[in-house]
Parts: C-alpha cells; structure tokens; sequence
C-alpha cells in the first residue's frame, strides 16, 4: 500500500491540527509501532517512543506539505526511536564509527564464501528464526530492510527516511537480505 | 575455483529489479543478464524467496489495544466530543449552506464536510487493509454477508455478485462515520480490496463535490434510490468506475420466499 501525493494537500487544507493529526498520522499508528518494535527490540519501548513520535508528529504537523504520510510518520518514528535509545540504552546505540567499520566489514555483497542456500530452503525457514535474524542484523542494515521488505516504502522514500543516499539504500538493502538468507539458511 | 562472479553493481541491480525500482531500459538489461548469468538468476531466485518468507512468516503486527487512545489523550483534544456532528448533520449543514451562499461559494464551503466523510472512509478502508482481516464478516456468498447486517445497523445493504466480472466478494463490516454506524462490503479486484460503503443520503447536494483521491486512495461517490455509496481503493479510478457501474447495473438480489423479486 502506497500513499502518493495528489490529493492530500487538497483534503487538508483548512482543517484543524487536530483534524490533520487525525488524517495524517492515526491511519499509520500500526505501521509506526511495527517499526519502532523493530528497532528498539520490544513492545513497551515501541509504545513509549511511538507514544513520543506521534507528540512530536503532531507538533509538525503544519510542516507535512502532501506526498505520503505514511513515510513522512514513519521518518519521525526512526528519528524518535534513536533518541529514546540514546537517552534510555546508550550502550544499544551503533555511533557513526561503529556504523563504518559495520559498512567496512561488509563492505562486499558478492564475498564468495557466504552461504547461498538454495530458495526451496529459505521457504521452510519458520517465523521465530526469521524473527531472530532480522533482529541480529546491525542496525542501519536492520532498518533498511524493515522499511522496504516490512513497511514497503520505496528507496526514494528510505532514502529521505533514513538521511543517506539512494545508493547507499542500495547496498544496506542488498548486504541486509544477503546476510539474512545466509543466517537462516545455515540453520537445520 | 576461478568461476566467475557477478560485480557488484550487477546484484544491487537485480534488487532493485525485484523491488520495482527500475526503469524498463534498466530492467530490461538486468532481464537478459539473469537469463544468461546463473549466479545473478540464482540471486534473484533466494530473493524473492526471502520476501515470500517475511510476507507469509511475520504477521502484520497492529499497535497494542489502547495506544491509540492515549495518543489521543496525550495529544489533547483529538479524542471526538459528543456534541461532534454526525454525518447526517453534516450533509444537512452542506444543504443549509449551499441554499444560503451563491453557487461559487458553496463550492468552497460545500467540499470541506463531504471531504470528511470521505477521508473517515478512507480511514476505515486504511485501518481494514492492516488489521488481520480487512472484514468482520468473511464470506463470499451475499446470502451470508447481507444477513450479518441484520441488527448491527439499521438497514440492510444491496448486495450484488460480481465473481464473474472478476470482482469476488470478500466480506462486509461496519465503519463509523461521524458516530454513525454504516455498512461496508468488501470486494476485491487481483490483490486490492474494494471497500464499498452505503449509507442513507440526506441530500442531493453532497453529489455535487466530491473529492476523487483521498490520501492517495481513489474514491467513486454516488446517489441512487436515497443511497449514498462510497467506494474506496487503491485500483486504479478507472477499474473503481468500472466497479462501480457494474454494481449499479447488477440485477439487486432476490429472496427465495419473492419478498424481493429477482428483476
């Protein structure tokens, strides 16, 4: 499901913050607490910090120009999540330096000696294995591939989601699934 | 031991291949370099296995019961008083105002309250689409669907078949507009649902503007015999016109006891 930009500034002009509140975010609040439950690891955080986004969502809300709310939330939600990790598990959080030497360290998708099991394996693969991989994925990896194989934002919109590049979208993308199929794939 | 291996920009490609993010120059070329590299063909196989597993393995989680709530509450004021008007006062008020303003003005003033009940619509078909099931009812016979309406509202929707133009029946629930509970059936075109909501019309005048995407959603509004029928999908508008003459058009259903002849 994708929410495309005509219509919406039309639908919401002249209403109040509390009726574009209700427009724009409400729809989206399962959405928005699948992703925060993704990256913060569990549901009491995920409440706490989509409880915070939608705070912080509603004080911007003059600031959504149209193009998909769904996205525009979803951003806020990401941003909101880190913060509330920093502040309240700062050992949890991936710096930036972290975050090069984990881009370093697969820095190749193509390395020849991970495991490429074959499709009719990955299909037997059951929810709480799954689960478990995507939760060990690092977390810019994690994020990426929560939002476009989860969510079902497009790059560009990842891209604006997660404040890098459309290539680097690319690459996290591509390392996250390949890292996955390998996880899953070398269990029994 | 020297077999050769895709590059790297040759596997992003084939990601984005699968994700729809091609243009078809690009798709195209990575088409035929799958068809002739095994490797890249063998990639795109574990991909779109691995989308299949997270589709069918991680369930669409919804957000706790009572969390929208307190976003509500913490957010102060969204909740709806109960002095909010419903629906049915809003058509009146379109009335009202469209006999006391000039043509152009109404306009204007007309479209803000027909564009509510058709944003709490779109609400309720966006709330359908992540809920488990987008029905409470979940039947693709109309002689069960129009039944369940029974005691739940006080009218009974028409209910047409439409299997055979390939619009199935999926099933039927209740929304609410304003605080006014309404019918909603639910049909589905390939893999979109259709949601498809009558309610009592109060007035010509609400015909007269009505919005055709909401939020992205498309939307076909129309009267017929003091109907007032919504429907709302992300089809494209011209399947969801097609939907909506076909349901027009579709003879209404008879009873087996003739207390609605078949026509």
């Amino acid at each position: 499901m994708r929410l495309v930009a005509s219509g919406t500034r039309d639908s919401l002009s002249g209403l109040d913050d509390n009726a574009r509140f209700r427009s724009v975010v409400m729809p989206h609040i399962d959405d928005a607490y699948r992703l925060a439950h993704w990256l913060t690891g569990n549901g009491t955080d995920a409440e706490d910090v989509v409880q915070d986004a939608s705070l912080r969502a509603f004080r911007a809300i003059r600031e959504f120009a149209g193009g998909s709310a769904r996205s525009w939330l979803l951003s806020i939600v990401r941003n909101t999540a880190y913060s509330w990790l920093r502040k309240n598990r700062p050992t949890a959080v991936i710096t930036v330096e972290d975050l090069e030497a984990v881009e370093l360290e697969h820095a190749k998708p193509s390395d020849p000696n991970s495991e490429t099991p074959e499709a009719a394996l990955i299909a037997k693969v059951d929810a709480e294995q799954l689960q478990a991989a995507i939760a060990a994925l690092p977390t810019p990896f994690r994020e990426t591939l929560v939002l476009r194989d989860i969510e079902g934002l497009d790059y560009r919109e990842i891209a604006e989601a997660t404040e890098v590049p459309i290539g680097t979208v690319m690459s996290r993308l591509a390392r996250a699934r390949r890292r996955l199929i390998a996880t899953i794939g070398k269990e029994p | 031991m020297t077999r050769s291996r895709p590059d790297d920009n040759s596997v992003l490609l084939v990601h984005a291949y699968l994700d729809g993010e091609l243009d078809p120059a690009n798709a195209l070329g990575i088409e035929q370099q799958m068809s002739t590299e095994p490797a890249l063909a063998a990639e795109s196989a574990r991909v779109k296995a691995l989308q299949r597993l997270i589709h069918e393995r991680l369930a669409h989680e919804e957000a706790p019961p009572g969390l929208r709530a307190r976003i509500e509450a913490s957010v102060g004021g969204l909740r709806r008083s109960p002095t909010q008007p419903s629906w049915r006062a809003l058509a009146a008020s379109i009335a009202l105002t469209a006999m006391v303003a000039s043509g152009s003005t109404w306009v204007m003033v007309g479209s803000e309250p027909t564009n509510m009940v058709a944003d709490s619509l779109v609400s309720g078909h966006i709330r359908a689409l992540m809920a488990p099931e987008a029905v409470d009812v979940l039947s693709s016979d109309r002689h069960t669907v129009k039944p369940w309406f029974n005691g739940r509202i006080p009218t009974s929707p028409r209910v047409v078949d439409l299997d055979k133009q390939n619009f199935p029946l999926v099933g039927g629930r209740i929304d609410v507009v304003g605080q006014t509970p309404v019918s909603t059936l639910v049909y589905r075109r390939a893999k979109h649902l259709i949601s498809l909501t009558a309610m009592p019309a109060e007035s010509h005048f609400e015909l007269s503007r009505t919005p055709r995407t909401v939020n992205g959603y498309n939307v076909v509004h129309w009267v017929e015999n003091g109907v007032s029928y919504w429907a709302i999908s992300d089809v494209a508008h011209k399947d969801l016109e097609e939907f909506a003459q076909l349901f027009r058009t579709s003879p209404t259903e008879c009873t087996a006891d003739g207390a609605a002849p078949c026509q």
